[in-house]
């Protein structure tokens, strides 16, 4: 409960925007088998292009799918897909990036020069090479993504490893003779990932951007699976008869990547002093000014 | 010198008389490129090298300038170009050909028999030109007099006329537009239009007076290069061009169509001369080998509904190989209409049983469809139809989306088990198609094949080729009965093509032909 009371008042200290599209996004990714009202993927070809109505609150699509229930289960593809990539992407970049922390020397300037490549090529030029390389599939596209993704989150943890090394505990836990074992899994790790998983969370709106990028390409998901990206490819040439095919997957998508992108830097503006308001400002100038005169 | 505030507000008051001054100058210009007659026509690609004897530019922009020696009508009828009158003899191993008199190119340079055979000897008989019955079987000409010219060839040729209208390599350049090593310079030939200038941006073109067949009314051709598709339809409705469409040179989606139709945009659609058709590739999917699994395939899903649906019942659901304004297209086979009962009793039948995917031996009957976007619009969609149409007889049908470069390699090579594919329409027909896509033992590059079966297809349309005139229609037919039977391929859709043009744009008719640029009987009005 009191973890649950923590984390409330921690979360009302973040823009409510925010809060309230990354959660939605969350529970709708979640629990969205159970909140279609209709099959997502059942056609009904007499019933193309209909609009908003009773049985469909947000219309058909352009061989007569519920538009709604596609929206729900778009999130489901995406939680799932941004949560995959970003596991493969952390758990490479994580340890890459402490064991350099750990070892430094040669084993540092090794694999950071690695990351540095990782880093100076686009992320969706990476995972558009590989997906040629190893072809369109939904595994590929995560296996894609993640290659693309590692080289950010290993500079940052290596960083954070490195910082964490030069602590005094560090120190004393080498001269009472804890293994490297122990330093690295028991007290090296824990604090790295803290730092990271921050980083991840203003990453994964990136994330999710890159899934509905390449799968509006049609190198991603692949049919029928409902996902954002794909929607909106499939609505296009309907632009001007039915924009609402359009409008919503794109409004949807981008609710959710600016709410991750406030959230991530929320998050992490929280641990720096934020600069006076100008009305607070005004104030200070008034009352230093009556110093001044007294 | 420094900027009083004097020169800066004299400036000011100056500016807007600058701008309007300019803007009229503008429009002055618009006005008069309008009022002298240009036809701006959309491509969606530049128009490129178009040396008549080689295979990179557009068709349709060399279509301006070089002309054959004979055009390929409406319904494929032989019309006469530059050869007013022709003769196949010697059971057809002999073509005699008259050219037209007076008629020069646009460099000055008389066509005569030497200008033509200085054009056939730099393609007939080598082997890059092959897939061309009458250079592969060319043997010799001789020259009758300057306006008579015989060909002779090994064996009779098929479609020996149809191959002569094509725009590459069978059209005709000045001799002269060459350099000392016979390196092609310009594109100067013998039709209406001269190309004034070329880039990737637009080519312009203005019209050649002394052209011997109708002058056009217009006085300058404009082609615009506009990649993407929404922007040729925005264009179209700002009066920005006057004339978009057809297959290859800027396609417009059948709902761009009926979005222009609504705007007020005359629009032109006919069923042109090539079918959207499923293959299969039994090499790769064991289930396919069984002639039931394709034809419940090819009546488990509703080509009627899809075609209301993607193509606005714009595209006429198909039953044959090919449309009918196709020369051979053969009998008329029906419209396979869907039977969700008959197919899964056929399934049934063949071995492939169960509620939801069917199974055979502990295998599911799942089938890989391979599209692009690409290559053609509007695939993806037709493949999730397919998708949900056949899962309701329980077959599972997986969408692999591929893009441009990925088909041209994985079509050849044959990796997929479902494709959709294009024939090559008029005026390739009906050899193009049965030779490139049937027969195994040509190779059609990166187009691929449509059905393989070397044993008994091969030698029906190897048949085929070798039938004499009159035999042709059975031994073509016997090719169609063959792959309805079989159950080789499933036509979908014969391709609509369609064309819009400006309201200013009179008497406008489509082309005869996917490689034709239609200006013929324009006339622009105010």
């Amino acid at each position: 409960m009191k973890f649950l009371r923590e984390f409330l008042s921690y979360t009302s200290s973040l823009p409510r925007l925010a809060i309230w599209a990354v959660g939605t996004f969350l529970f709708l990714g979640i629990f969205a088998p159970w909140l279609t009202p209709h099959d997502p993927n059942a056609q009904n070809l007499l019933q193309a292009h209909l609009g908003p109505s009773f049985a469909h609150w947000l219309g058909t699509d352009h061989v007569g799918r519920d538009t709604l229930s596609r929206l729900i289960l778009s999130a489901r593809t995406s939680v799932v897909g941004m949560t995959l990539v970003l596991v493969l992407a952390l758990s490479v970049g994580v340890t890459i990036g402490t064991v350099a922390g750990y070892r430094r020397g040669w084993v540092e300037e090794g694999l950071m020069r690695i990351v540095d490549v990782g880093l100076a090529m686009p992320s969706l030029i990476v995972a558009l090479a590989v997906i040629g390389i190893f072809g369109t599939g939904y595994w590929n596209m995560i296996l894609a993504l993640a290659l693309a993704w590692w080289p950010g989150s290993a500079r940052i943890s290596r960083a954070v490893a490195v910082n964490v090394m030069n602590r005094p505990h560090i120190e004393s836990l080498r001269v009472l003779g804890a293994s490297p074992a122990r330093i690295y899994f028991h007290h090296l790790l824990p604090a790295t990932l803290g730092a990271v998983l921050v980083y991840a969370t203003a990453d994964a709106g990136a994330v999710a951007l890159a899934i509905a990028t390449l799968s509006f390409l049609g190198l991603g998901i692949q049919p029928p699976t409902p996902e954002w990206g794909q929607m909106l490819v499939d609505a296009l040439p309907y632009l001007e008869s039915s924009p609402r095919q359009v409008i919503l997957p794109g409004l949807a998508l981008t609710l959710a990547v600016i709410g991750f992108n406030l959230l991530g830097e929320s998050i992490a503006l929280n641990r720096v002093p934020t600069p006076l308001s100008r009305k607070i400002l005004r104030q200070r100038r008034i009352t230093a000014a009556a110093w001044k005169k007294a | 010198m420094t900027a009083s505030r004097r020169t800066f507000l004299k400036g000011l008051a100056v500016a807007p008389a600058l701008f309007g001054g300019l803007s009229s100058t503008i429009s002055a210009y618009a006005q008069k490129a309008k009022a002298h007659g240009d036809l701006i026509v959309a491509i969606a690609k530049p128009a490129g090298n178009l040396d008549p004897h080689k295979y990179i530019g557009l068709w349709a922009v060399q279509d301006l300038m070089f002309e054959p020696l004979m055009r390929y009508g409406k319904n494929g009828q032989i019309e006469p170009a530059l050869a007013t009158e022709w003769a196949v003899e010697d059971n057809g191993k002999l073509l005699r050909v008259k050219l037209r008199q007076n008629v020069t190119f646009q460099d000055g340079t008389s066509w005569d028999a030497e200008a033509m055979m200085w054009n056939l000897d730099r393609w007939i008989g080598k082997p890059a030109n092959n897939w061309m019955n009458s250079s592969r079987l060319y043997s010799g000409h001789r020259i009758v007099d300057p306006h008579t010219v015989e060909l002779q060839f090994k064996e009779p040729v098929l479609g020996l006329l149809y191959e002569f209208s094509y725009v590459r390599p069978s059209r005709f350049l000045s001799p002269k537009s060459v350099d000392k090593d016979g390196n092609y310079q310009a594109p100067v030939g013998t039709g209406p239009w001269i190309q004034e200038s070329a880039s990737n941006s637009e080519s312009t073109f203005k019209r050649f007076d002394g052209y011997w067949g109708d002058l056009p009314t217009f006085e300058h051709v404009e082609l615009k290069v506009l990649p993407d598709s929404r922007s040729r339809m925005a264009a179209l409705r700002a009066g920005e061009i006057d004339l978009a469409g057809g297959d290859y040179l800027a396609p417009i989606k059948a709902t761009e169509a009926k979005a222009l139709e609504s705007a007020g945009i005359p629009v032109t659609v006919e069923t042109g001369t090539t079918t959207i058709v499923l293959a299969y590739n039994p090499d790769r999917n064991e289930a396919l080998k069984d002639v039931r699994v394709r034809k419940a395939i090819n009546i488990g899903f509703d080509r009627a509904a899809i075609g209301q649906v993607l193509y606005q019942s714009l595209a006429e659901p198909a039953g044959s190989l090919f449309p009918a304004n196709v020369p051979h297209a053969g009998k008329r086979f029906d419209v396979a209409k869907r039977d969700v009962e008959a197919a899964k009793a056929l399934l049934e039948v063949a071995g492939w049983s169960g509620s939801g995917i069917r199974e055979k031996d502990g295998k599911k009957l799942s089938l890989e469809l391979v599209v692009s976007e690409e290559q053609m619009a509007g695939s993806r969609s037709l493949g999730e139809i397919l998708q949900s149409q056949l899962g309701e007889i329980g077959i599972e049908l997986t969408i692999r989306s591929v893009d441009h470069a990925s088909r041209h390699s994985d079509i050849p090579a044959r990796k997929y088990d479902m494709a959709l594919f294009y024939t090559l329409g008029a005026p390739y027909e009906p050899f193009g198609t049965l030779v490139g896509l049937f027969l195994s033992t040509f190779n059609n590059g990166v187009d691929g094949k449509l059905f393989l079966d070397p044993a008994n297809l091969d030698p029906l349309v190897l048949a085929a080729t070798s039938a004499s005139e009159a035999d042709v229609a059975g031994a073509t037919q016997a090719i169609y009965d063959w792959l309805y039977n079989e159950v080789a391929i499933s036509p979908l859709f014969y391709a609509p093509i369609i064309w819009a043009h400006a309201p200013r744009v009179q008497g406008f008719t489509p082309p005869s032909t996917e490689y034709d640029l239609p200006y013929k009987n324009i006339t622009l009005g105010a």
